[in-house]
């Protein structure tokens, strides 16, 4: 009788468990890392590189000694953090982030939720009308908003003073921050939804049915089952929304020319474009660049923790 | 499989090297002065030229048809406050034109950049072509950095139509006068304002303060002063602080497409900033415009005196990368020196020259459009021109520029002190200057 079952001979070594695909994915990857390094990583070394410097000039060569890139140090962190061109701008960031953030993600999702309610027809207009601005080039639409607040041109002035109530101060302290957000809004709304909306879509059905059946109304299920569900998905466009106020810099510039309550330095970005552009000052600008990364980094890393700790509960 | 890993990382790291010696930058300008006009077989020497007053290319046009030896390649390089740096830029990219216009407000910080070239010893024959006013804009210690091209002697350009409705037969002769013609102005017409006054206007206000005497940016020896502000320049400021809280001036900005509609509308009446005004009044002016508007002196702190100082103007330069430096020479002293540069420029741009050949030129120009009526509008502008105040920036003046953009926007918007705002400009100015490593007297 001959045995039929045979145990294997022990192994010595451990079997690939992935085929072996030599050295096809290094090279097909290759061109994508190439640009990365070019264009991402290479580029950040530089400008840590160059914030470390700044032009000096010889205290005895006369009064218009050239201008020399010497070694610094931290000499352009400690001159950006006493500055208060960007002390200022980064308030100015914090006041319009309050304000437009939680309108920004509110909306997205009342309109995420409204799209995904039983019986809405989804398709069609709605989607396409929310999503539209948002398509629209962000300087366009600071322009077009621009002279919709303009008290010259503006439509909303001409109603109101020919009520008797003079022009709407939309361009004047402290509405400013209200009609920069209003910009971001308009334009942004369409994104966020987005991403809520196809998270929404995601949810099973058996849950929400389920729901219904023990008798939740609509409004329940929205709070206590949607919401909850799709927390990743605003923590998401919360990270999209912080950054972008963090990088405001597209509504403030633009509207420049016509609102006097927008100074040349009002947001980080621009005070980075001043130094950076304007009064010759690159590694200035470097190391403010950097110093604005790392406190987008550090917001996000808090972002985070809150969220985590708001899913563990 | 280590040999497939070492192929790998050797591909990788090539893949880096590759990258970062084709994004390292190109080596520094050869700055080599001595280069010359022709070369050896009589071909042409080409230069390039960086400008852009409207109107350049054909100036070029006519200086490359009437010139073998030496032929021009223009290129509109923009003008505004970027302008300096991406001269600036290109000069250390090695990327820079021979020869490019800057504005006297500019030219120290390129001087400190490195970019401009030392031309004294080129401008022997043309030194009695300018006034030594003139000169005095491009010349540093004794070193000439710069030709002037043209100049913008402070005056005043203003709606003598609107002024003669409201009251006004004679353009204000000082400042006080500004102020009751501004008023007068006020109670015609409640919409109308004599004019525009925003914290963007640095020139405007150096020019006003130098009236006075007053010097934002001096040198001497080896160490600057910087006295932005000074008393002078603070009762100035407490002057037009009191005009913008009783509503007489605006403080929004110009030549926006609002202020272009007040304009036209005849409700933004003058215009108080140099000889180039009337160009750019004309050309947002609509038609009915035309025939309406005034040159005028600008008004004087103190009765009497008719000495004025500068606002805006520019110089043609020498590139410090340039090689050729001859035929650069050429082209710059055909058109700012030359009666032929000159009448070119006049005519296709409207810039008022720095040269005295020029200058007399524009006395036999029919009036501008805009100042119809006016017959001796060339003659009064010649005048102006004739007795002015020089007038001395310093190496940060675009960083000054944001600076007091700043302070002053904020006093406006929190109604606290002008004076105050340029206090805080003259200080932050100096410690700039310091911070770079200059010798700053005061």
């Amino acid at each position: 009788m001959t045995t039929v079952a045979q145990t294997a001979p022990p192994k010595t070594r451990r079997r690939r468990s992935v085929q072996n695909h030599g050295s096809a994915p290094y090279w097909l990857i290759a061109p994508a890392f190439i640009l990365f390094l070019a264009f991402m990583v290479i580029p950040i070394i530089y400008t840590v590189w160059l914030s470390m410097f700044a032009y000096r000039v010889d205290s005895g060569g006369g009064i218009l000694a050239k201008r020399v890139l010497s070694f610094v140090g931290f000499g352009n962190y400690k001159a950006v953090m006493s500055d208060s061109a960007y002390a200022t701008g980064l308030l100015h960031v914090l006041l319009y982030g309050i304000v437009a953030v939680p309108i920004l993600l509110g909306l997205a999702l009342i309109f995420a939720l409204l799209l995904d309610t039983v019986g809405v027809r989804s398709g069609g207009f709605s989607r396409p009308a929310i999503f539209i601005p948002y398509a629209i080039p962000g300087v366009v639409a600071a322009l077009l908003w621009g002279f919709l607040y303009l008290p010259s041109t503006s439509p909303i002035s001409s109603i109101t003073e020919a009520l008797g109530w003079g022009t709407v101060p939309f361009l004047n302290l402290p509405w400013i921050y209200g009609s920069l957000a209003n910009i971001a809004v308009w334009g942004g709304v369409g994104f966020n939804m987005i991403i809520i909306y196809t998270a929404l879509r995601s949810i099973p059905g058996e849950v929400l049915e389920s729901a219904r059946l023990d008798g939740a109304s609509e409004v329940q299920v929205a709070l206590r089952i949607k919401i909850p569900m799709v927390i990743p998905a605003i923590v998401l466009t919360s990270f999209f929304a912080l950054i972008g106020t963090l990088q405001l810099y597209n509504e403030p510039q633009t509207l420049r020319t016509m609102s006097s309550a927008i100074s040349p330095t009002w947001v980080p970005l621009m005070t980075i474009y001043r130094d950076a552009f304007m009064t010759d000052n690159l590694p200035r600008a470097a190391a403010a660049s950097v110093l604005l990364a790392l406190i987008t980094v550090i917001a996000s890393v808090i972002v985070m923790a809150i969220a985590r700790r708001r899913s563990a509960k | 499989m280590y040999k497939r890993r070492a192929a790998g990382a050797l591909a990788l790291g090539l893949a880096t090297a590759i990258t970062v010696v084709g994004c390292s930058s190109s080596d520094s300008p050869n700055s080599n002065p001595s280069g010359d006009g022709n070369t050896a077989n009589g071909e042409p020497v080409t230069i390039t030229f960086w400008s852009w007053p409207e109107g350049t290319d054909k100036t070029v046009e006519e200086f490359n048809a009437t010139h073998d030896d030496v032929q021009v390649k223009y290129t509109n390089a923009g003008g505004g406050d970027e302008s300096a740096a991406k001269l600036l830029t290109a000069v250390r990219s090695g990327e820079a034109p021979d020869v490019s216009l800057v504005e006297y407000t500019t030219l120290p910080s390129l001087i400190v950049g490195g970019a401009v070239m030392d031309i004294t010893d080129k401008v022997g024959d043309i030194q009695d072509a300018f006034s030594p006013g003139a000169w005095e804009q491009t010349t540093f210690d004794g070193v000439v950095y710069g030709v002037p091209q043209d100049v913008g002697p402070a005056a005043m350009v203003y709606n003598a139509k609107a002024f003669a409705d409201a009251g006004i037969t004679e353009p204000p002769a000082t400042w006080d006068d500004f102020r009751k013609d501004a008023e007068l102005i006020k109670a015609h017409d409640p919409k109308a304002v004599i004019g525009a006054y925003p914290p963007s206007e640095l020139g405007f206000f150096a020019s006003a303060a130098a009236l006075t005497g007053s010097k934002w940016w001096s040198y001497e020896g080896d160490a600057w002063s910087v006295n932005i502000g000074d008393q002078a320049t603070q009762d100035m400021a407490t002057f037009f602080q009191g005009m913008a809280d009783d509503g007489l001036i605006s403080t929004d900005s110009l030549l926006t497409a609002d202020y272009n509609a007040k304009l036209n509308a005849n409700q933004m009446l003058s215009w108080t900033s140099a000889l180039w005004a009337t160009g750019v009044v004309q050309g947002v002016a609509d038609d009915s415009q035309m025939g309406n508007w005034r040159l005028a002196r600008f008004p004087q702190w103190e009765a009497g005196k008719t000495a004025v100082g500068y606002q805006g103007g520019s110089a043609a330069i020498v590139t410090a990368s340039s090689e050729k430096v001859d035929a650069a020479m050429e082209f710059i002293t055909w058109l700012n020196a030359t009666a032929e540069g000159n009448q070119a420029f006049l005519t296709n741009s409207g810039a008022y020259p720095a040269a005295t050949v020029g200058q007399e030129l524009t006395t036999s120009l029919p009036t501008p459009p805009i100042a119809e009526g006016q017959d001796d509008y060339y003659k009064l502008a010649a005048d102006i021109a004739s007795d002015t105040i020089g007038v001395s920036w310093g190496p940060n003046v675009a960083y000054a520029k944001t600076v007091l953009e700043e302070e002053l926007g904020k006093a406006i918007q929190n109604h606290t002190s002008w004076a105050d705002a340029f206090v805080a400009t003259g200080e932050a100015v100096k410690k700039d200057l310091k911070d770079q490593g200059y010798n700053v007297a005061n």
